[in-house]
């Protein structure tokens, strides 16, 4: 990562963090509505992969805040949630983890049953996926010059793979948390009621499965290979 | 709170050049007769397609030209790799020598070695097996008693190998072996290299529940290999053998080995599916995309040098779960009976009774999973 995403990235927590209070306030006096604006328009001139990072911050410490629709065109308000659900679903994990290593039942921590391992291991697998998919969006998306019409293809399989990525994360997160995961007074639900709210926003499963779907299946079976080498790699 | 992002995938080279002449190998090349074998593909055996593919140069591709390689980048070989199973291409024969014991005997080989070995595997005609698990040692590999004994005249090999692939077509096996006496778990294990020819060595096949004859037992029975059949330093198996799994994880034959189903089902659902499919093809699009990029970006780390043990196992545990639930998804979907004669039809039946072992072989699901809990700090 470059040292200038580096210190956006630092300069994102802190606004944010101020924000979860404040409110979108913060944001916006600190320019980040001019993140994607080229530099000659006054902008500041970041590309997505500088979105993706800012918006995966925004979505840990500043879910509820219209964070998306500040930074993001309405067409490109899809591919900004996938960054905002991957942040979450990273926090959700960090949570997950942070609580088993702590936890002690039965005379250890929860993170020393099997069980309990192989579920965090599942729920890791999902964000990682997740993550993947919003990187790989965020390389597609610059490569384009944020052209979301000819990204359709990859919108919609990372919005789709982040909306299916969901029920098992939260599942899997409050789960290992037990009860006191479902309480007001504790950061989960912070990130997750967040996730169930963008699973359904900018479209939900299956407008994404039908669009790609038909796509698809206009392509023709080989041509599905050719289509998904010819964009990229 | 910084999230993983993917590793460049950036190959030298003109790579569309690289899968325009290899598609246009393929399409002179690949024999067309047998659909069932195009699904699965790492497994379908054919020599002389495989003899075709090394004349081509498609493999050894990264080996050093003096060996009878191509000298070309891990990510060019990575490409080939990915158009050839997308087309579903029969490259059993090599598949392991080619991906994992080629390179292997390249870092840890002898000079003897690489010269006696390497430019067969790159012509495509020399193959490998790998002989790891036993009766005893299967998910717990560290249980290994097969032993090796050094002697004035050689190492001599005692014991027993099971579920072998292909042992019985291979000329060789890198065997993990136990050359420590006393040694236990993990340490006092070394790996060698045996030619399948030496005498007391027995071979028996194991009948798969699909009816086919992929794996096997090798017993040694007091078989003598010379000094020179070691690989590597003494005592240190475990490490190479645990290195060599990274190669073995994160290749894209864990979300590609179905891709001819899944080109099927799009042939059969025409341009105009109904609701129900045009979702499973969405679906199923979307994770393949999705396990592409996961794996073109441990491919890309492994060949920076970097060891990505925990990416790797993402992608075999996302990669056979894909792999595990497309065919009873489209099934679930399609109307179509057990003994039908279509492509799509016999596509289904034969992975759906393959399915099960993609997450046991190379690693099961449980380990995997464990490997995974360990790289985020459980345990």
């Amino acid at each position: 990562m470059s040292a200038a995403r580096d210190l956006l990235c630092d300069t994102a927590r802190a606004v944010f963090a101020e924000a979860a209070t404040a409110g979108i306030a913060p944001v916006e006096e600190a320019g980040f509505g001019l993140l994607l604006v080229p530099e000659e328009q006054g902008g500041f001139g970041g590309d997505w992969g500088d979105a993706n990072a800012v918006l995966q911050i925004a979505g840990v410490l500043a879910p509820d805040l219209p964070v998306a629709e500040l930074i993001a065109v309405e067409t490109l308000q899809p591919a900004a949630t996938v960054s905002l659900m991957a942040g979450a679903m990273g926090q959700a994990l960090a949570l997950s983890i942070d609580h088993v290593n702590t936890r002690q039942q039965f005379g250890r921590p929860l993170g020393k049953f099997q069980a309990v391992q192989q579920s965090l291991a599942v729920m890791a697998c999902e964000v990682r996926a997740v993550e993947a998919a919003a990187s790989a969006l965020a390389t597609r998306l610059d490569a384009l010059e944020l052209d979301a019409a000819v990204a359709d293809f990859e919108i919609a399989a990372a919005k789709l793979r982040a909306n299916r990525a969901v029920g098992v994360v939260t599942a899997i997160a409050h789960q290992v948390h037990g009860a006191i995961g479902f309480t007001e007074e504790y950061d989960l639900h912070r990130v997750t009621v967040p996730l169930m709210r963008w699973r359904g926003a900018h479209g939900n499963d299956a407008y994404w499965a039908q669009r790609l779907g038909r796509q698809v299946a206009d392509l023709g079976g080989r041509s599905l290979w050719e289509t998904m080498t010819a964009r990229g790699a | 709170m910084q999230g993983f992002a993917l590793y460049p995938f950036d190959p030298p080279g003109d790579i569309a050049a690289l899968r325009a002449d290899l598609r246009a190998w393929l399409a002179v090349n690949q024999p067309q007769d047998d659909v069932v074998a195009r699904a699965n593909c790492w497994a379908s055996f054919d020599a002389d397609f495989s003899r075709a593919l090394g004349t081509a140069g498609y493999v050894g591709m990264t080996l050093p030209a003096r060996y009878g390689g191509g000298d070309h980048h891990p990510l060019e070989r990575y490409v080939v790799i990915e158009e050839l199973l997308a087309a579903g291409a029969p490259v059993g024969a090599h598949w392991i020598a080619d991906r994992q014991t080629g390179p292997l005997i390249l870092r840890y080989g002898s000079e003897e070695q690489r010269e006696r070995y390497l430019p067969g595997i790159a012509k495509g005609e020399l193959y490998a097996c790998i002989g790891l698990s036993e009766p005893g040692a299967g998910s717990d590999l560290a249980a290994v008693r097969t032993t090796a004994r050094e002697t004035a005249e050689g190492w001599r090999i005692n014991g027993q190998k099971i579920w072998t692939t292909g042992a019985h077509f291979s000329q060789i096996m890198l065997a993990l072996v136990r050359t420590e006496e006393g040694s236990e778990r993990n340490a006092g294990l070394s790996q060698l290299l045996i030619d399948l020819d030496t005498p007391g060595i027995t071979i028996r096949p194991i009948i798969d529940m699909a009816g086919h004859h992929d794996f096997n037992e090798v017993f040694f029975d007091d078989v003598l290999v010379p000094h020179g059949a070691l690989i590597g330093e003494r005592g240190q198996g475990w490490k190479q053998v645990t290195a060599e799994l990274g190669l073995e994880r994160s290749g894209p034959e864990r979300y590609l080995s179905s891709h001819a189903l899944l080109v099927a089902l799009i042939d059969a659902a025409g341009s105009d599916p109904d609701p129900a499919l045009a979702t499973l093809i969405g679906e199923l699009t979307a994770e393949m995309w999705t396990l592409r990029q996961l794996s073109m970006s441990t491919a890309a780390k492994l060949a920076a040098g970097e060891d990505p043990m925990v990416e790797a196992s993402v992608v075999k545990e996302l990669g056979n779960a894909f792999e595990q639930e497309m065919p009873r998804r489209v099934q679930a979907i399609v109307d179509c009976a057990w003994a039908d004669d279509d492509d799509l039809a016999k596509l289904l039946r034969a992975l759906l009774i393959a399915s099960p072992s993609f997450s046991l072989r190379g690693g099961t699901r449980e380990v995997i999973r464990g490997i995974i809990a360990r790289g985020l700090g459980l345990r």
